[in-house]
């Protein structure tokens, strides 16, 4: 199919054989025709047999008389048209007009003499010296039709008796009266420019090829659409080339091309016509000639057809047209034009500029053209405006729903800036920046904060491996028997310590990852309410030592809420060891779980044990704490630590102190 | 008597332990770093290697790989690495359990005691599954004949609150139950609001079956769903 598609030979081939099977089909169709048309030329080889050429004859004799009998007066006495002669052999006026000069058919070919007996004048075409020797000669002519008294005698038989009367009553037949009428025909003088001899000559020649059969009709058409529709489909598609592929002739400007084509088909026509209408040709010189006309004709034609084609099929019909290409110049001129008026950055002189330019535009069209025209080109010169103007609004919501996004926190924005022109272009580059200095920033401070997270996490590992020694040191140091109390209240102190330092190593990393975003959340459905009992059961016995009464107040129903479970167990787990750490002994540790309005609530209060002389903001940053319990264990990043895990899970987390009253407050 | 690999590049560690495992009546082969370490492992008879990760020369997990391709003994990593994805790289390469430093050294050592307990009577391990009335889940198993718990061989004392609780979680093992759904199937009544006494319950198992409670191998807790037991089979 492909090979089929990009093959030149087979597209020459179809150029050549479409004339050829035209040729062919117009043959066999005419075969066809020509017979149903002039089927009487198959037996009557002679075309002077013929009952069209018998009413031609019989019309122009009649129109001659018909001539004679009006205009006699004037025949009389204008001899540039009929010269009277004198004949001994005649005793009335002779009236002779040549040839030449004939203003009726009938000088063509048939020779006459019209004898109006009311007057006894003879008026003939034939120069003679015995006019009454003539007459009587006529009648022994190879062809000859007399008309006398009423009796046609004739060699004709077209126009014999019956016939002839049936044709002359066609006519208005008073003329015919008291005419005598001899007239014969001059086979020599029977010239091309008949309108038989055309009819013969068109049967003639299509005639040639008599044996055409029928069916040569659907075989020569079929062919002939097949190939047109392979040249539709395959002209222009060349190998390895994806695009149409035009030349020089399919860039001529459309209408240009158009007008010479069919000037030379006219011309080439022209040419066909007047050879079968020039008497000077034979038949030969004719056939050729036809040919020529033909061939020439179908070659402009072919020419002309192809590159329509591939002009349409590449999109390019409208383009190459020279009046599109003259109207898109002009639009492109009036376009940058304003595009450069409008480019300014305080443009608003030059908008004045331009809407008066197109009103003038307009009043200009309405001018020139009627109003029918005139409304149409400024309907479309309107309607284009409008599309401008809708073009540059579309651009400019598009900065303006940059703009937004900017303002709204998203900073992943780029603006075409070269589909935007002047202002706009303008508009967009600040945008971009704008947006790229922002995305910078939040990149820059990213990076920081991994790099951050990074090294604390190494160093941590750093610090762990001696922490391992001295940990496990202490402990068989514990181990040994020392009788010494002081040295085993020393050695206490450094495991407290060497605990709190493993505690606090563990915690600065998570905090220093939580913080920044680190985390990989695995968001699932969880259970509030049971993540609240569990955690309770693990803080059993801690709150127990601490004699803290703890009061629960949990819903009836589960409080689904979407978190990651181990982070959520997490901020859980830091309250209650703060409880634990730093809750007075003996006091009522509150738990409230509600939910209202959809707003999920979770409220922890509980009493310090020390004073609180610290902001609850404070205490939320990392490494802050209340003053006194930095000599106790934990690491003080529990809090900072529940924030940011609350607020990575979507929720809020709010600390309030009051007096002795510290209360946390997490809402979803 | 048992041989036990303790390979660190830290001296002092490495003598730390020895010190520990000693009084467990171990014997300790010491190395500093992974190629000395598996010198030794051709040269000894070794029932248990404790591998640090990070090290000179030949690290933590390139020697375990090592080791792996010929021997089947017992690796426990030791390493300051804590986060998921360090431990979750030394058990898929073949690592048995997973110490973080610094360690507690009581828990290093029922660590040590219960990989070798595993590895040593694994074949009379695998005789009791032809009792009946036998539930299990990797090295925890309960007899419900004999109403007897044991991990890793040695058994453990439960209350009956606390064996009812633990057989009820095994027997559907894999499965989540939340706090509501164990008072119910194991009480057989409805709940009624007063079961937070089932999450103290489980830590109390937890702290009893398990070497780390807060990294509880057998009763896992999923916070905010319920309780599990993990099916290591």
């Amino acid at each position: 199919m492909e090979k089929l598609k990009y093959s030149s030979f087979l597209k020459l081939l179809c150029y050549l054989l479409i004339p050829i099977v035209t040729i062919i089909l117009i043959l066999s169709m005419a075969d066809v025709f020509i017979t149903a048309e002039y089927g009487e030329f198959n037996s009557q080889q002679d075309a002077i047999k013929t009952y069209n050429f018998g009413e031609e004859y019989l019309y122009n004799i009649i129109s001659e008389v018909r001539y004679i009998k009006s205009n006699q007066e004037r025949i009389l006495e204008d001899y540039t048209q009929y010269s009277k002669i004198t004949d001994n052999s005649y005793q009335n006026s002779i009236y002779y007009k040549p040839l030449i000069n004939s203003t009726s058919s009938i000088y063509d070919y048939i020779e006459f003499i019209i004898i109006d007996e009311e007057t006894g004048i003879l008026y003939t075409n034939i120069r003679t010296e015995e006019y009454q020797k003539e007459i009587n000669e006529i009648t022994n002519n190879e062809t000859f039709w007399t008309y006398e008294d009423g009796n046609i005698k004739t060699n004709i038989e077209a126009i014999n008796q019956e016939n002839a009367k049936y044709i002359i009553a066609s006519y208005s037949t008073n003329y015919l009266e008291g005419m005598k009428i001899y007239t014969r025909f001059d086979d020599n003088s029977y010239t091309y420019s008949n309108s038989y001899f055309i009819q013969q000559a068109v049967y003639n020649m299509f005639k040639t090829n008599q044996n055409l059969p029928a069916y040569l009709i659907p075989i020569t058409s079929i062919s002939l659409i097949v190939m047109v529709i392979y040249l539709i489909w395959a002209l222009g598609h060349e190998k390895d080339k994806k695009e149409i592929q035009l030349n020089g002739v399919d860039k001529i400007p459309y209408e240009i091309l158009s007008v010479i084509v069919f000037f030379v088909i006219g011309m080439l026509i022209s040419l066909g016509v007047a050879s079968i209408e020039t008497q000077v040709i034979n038949q030969k010189m004719l056939i050729s000639l036809l040919l020529l006309s033909y061939l020439g004709s179908y070659a402009s034609f072919a020419a002309w057809v192809t590159t329509t084609i591939k002009r349409i099929k590449a999109k390019e019909f409208l383009h190459s047209f020279l009046i599109y290409k003259i109207c898109k110049w002009f639009v492109v001129k009036i376009k940058t034009l304003v595009e450069r008026l409008l480019d300014k950055e305080d443009n608003t002189k030059n908008i004045a500029i331009v809407y008066w330019g197109f009103v003038i535009i307009s009043c200009i069209i309405a001018m020139i053209f009627n109003s029918f025209l005139g409304t149409i080109i400024l309907l479309a010169f309107w309607f284009w405006v409008f599309h401008e103007i809708m073009q540059y609004n579309k651009k400019l919501n598009k900065i303006n729903l940059a703009l937004k996004e900017i303002y709204e926190g998203h900073s992943d924005i780029d603006l075409d800036e070269e589909e935007l022109k002047g202002v706009l272009k303008s508009m967009a580059k600040y945008i971009n920046d704008i947006a790229g200095g922002f995305t910078n920033a939040i990149e820059q401070s990213l990076k920081s904060e991994r790099l951050k997270t990074e090294l604390i996490t190494n160093v941590s590992h750093d610090i762990k491996t001696p922490l391992t020694s001295i940990i496990n040191y202490v402990d068989l140091l514990k181990q040994e028997d020392i009788k010494d109390e002081k040295i085993k209240q020393y050695i206490d102190i450094l495991n407290q310590k060497s605990l709190r330092l493993k505690k606090l190593i563990e915690d600065l990393v998570e905090a220093s990852k939580v913080s920044s975003g680190n985390v990989k959340l695995n968001i699932e459905t969880i259970n509030l309410k049971e993540l609240l009992q569990q955690t309770i059961g693990e803080f059993e016995d801690k709150f127990e030592k601490k004699e803290l009464i703890i009061d629960v107040n949990l819903p009836q129903e589960d409080i689904k809420i979407q978190a990651d479970n181990r982070y959520m167990y997490r901020i859980i787990e830091n309250l209650f060891s703060n409880i634990t750490k730093y809750a007075a002994d003996k006091t009522r540790v509150y738990i409230d779980l509600t939910k209202q309005n959809n707003e999920i609530k979770l409220e922890i209060k509980n009493i310090s044990k020390d004073r609180l002389n610290i902001s609850a903001d404070e205490l939320m940053q990392r490494f802050v704490r209340g003053d006194k319990s930095r000599y106790t264990e934990g690491s003080g990043l529990g809090l900072s630590i529940a924030k940011s895990l609350t607020e990575l899970q979507g929720g809020r987390f709010n600390i309030q102190i009051d007096g002795d009253l510290f209360k946390v407050i997490i809402k979803w | 008597m048992y041989n036990i690999l303790v390979v660190d590049d830290d001296r002092e560690i490495v003598k730390a332990i020895e010190i520990y495992l000693s009084k467990e009546g171990y014997n300790i082969l010491k190395a500093y770093d992974g190629e000395e370490a598996l010198k030794q492992l051709t040269e000894n008879e070794v029932h248990l290697v404790i591998l640090d990760v990070m090290m000179p020369n030949k690290d933590g997990l390139e020697t375990l790989e090592e080791i792996r391709k010929t021997k089947t003994l017992p690796v426990i990593m030791l390493s300051a690495k804590s986060e998921d994805y360090d431990k979750i790289a030394g058990l898929n390469i073949g690592a048995d359990d997973y110490v973080t430093k610094p360690f507690n050294p009581l828990e290093l050592i029922a660590r040590v005691n219960s990989c070798i307990r595993r590895y040593v009577n694994f074949g009379s391990l695998n005789n009791k599954k032809e009792e009946t009335n036998i539930l299990k889940s990797g090295n925890l198993i309960v007899n419900d004949d004999m109403k007897k718990v044991e991990v890793d061989g040695k058994e453990i004392k439960l209350t009956a609150t606390e064996y009812n609780i633990l057989k009820f979680l095994l027997k559907n093992k894999g499965k989540v139950f939340s706090i509501s759904q164990i008072y119910e199937n194991v009480w057989n009544e409805e709940s009624y609001g007063a079961e937070n006494i089932i999450a103290v319950h489980i830590r109390h198992i937890r702290e009893k079956i398990e070497i780390n409670p807060k990294e509880p191998k057998y009763l896992k807790v999923i916070w905010g769903i319920g309780y599990k037991i993990e099916n290591l089979d």
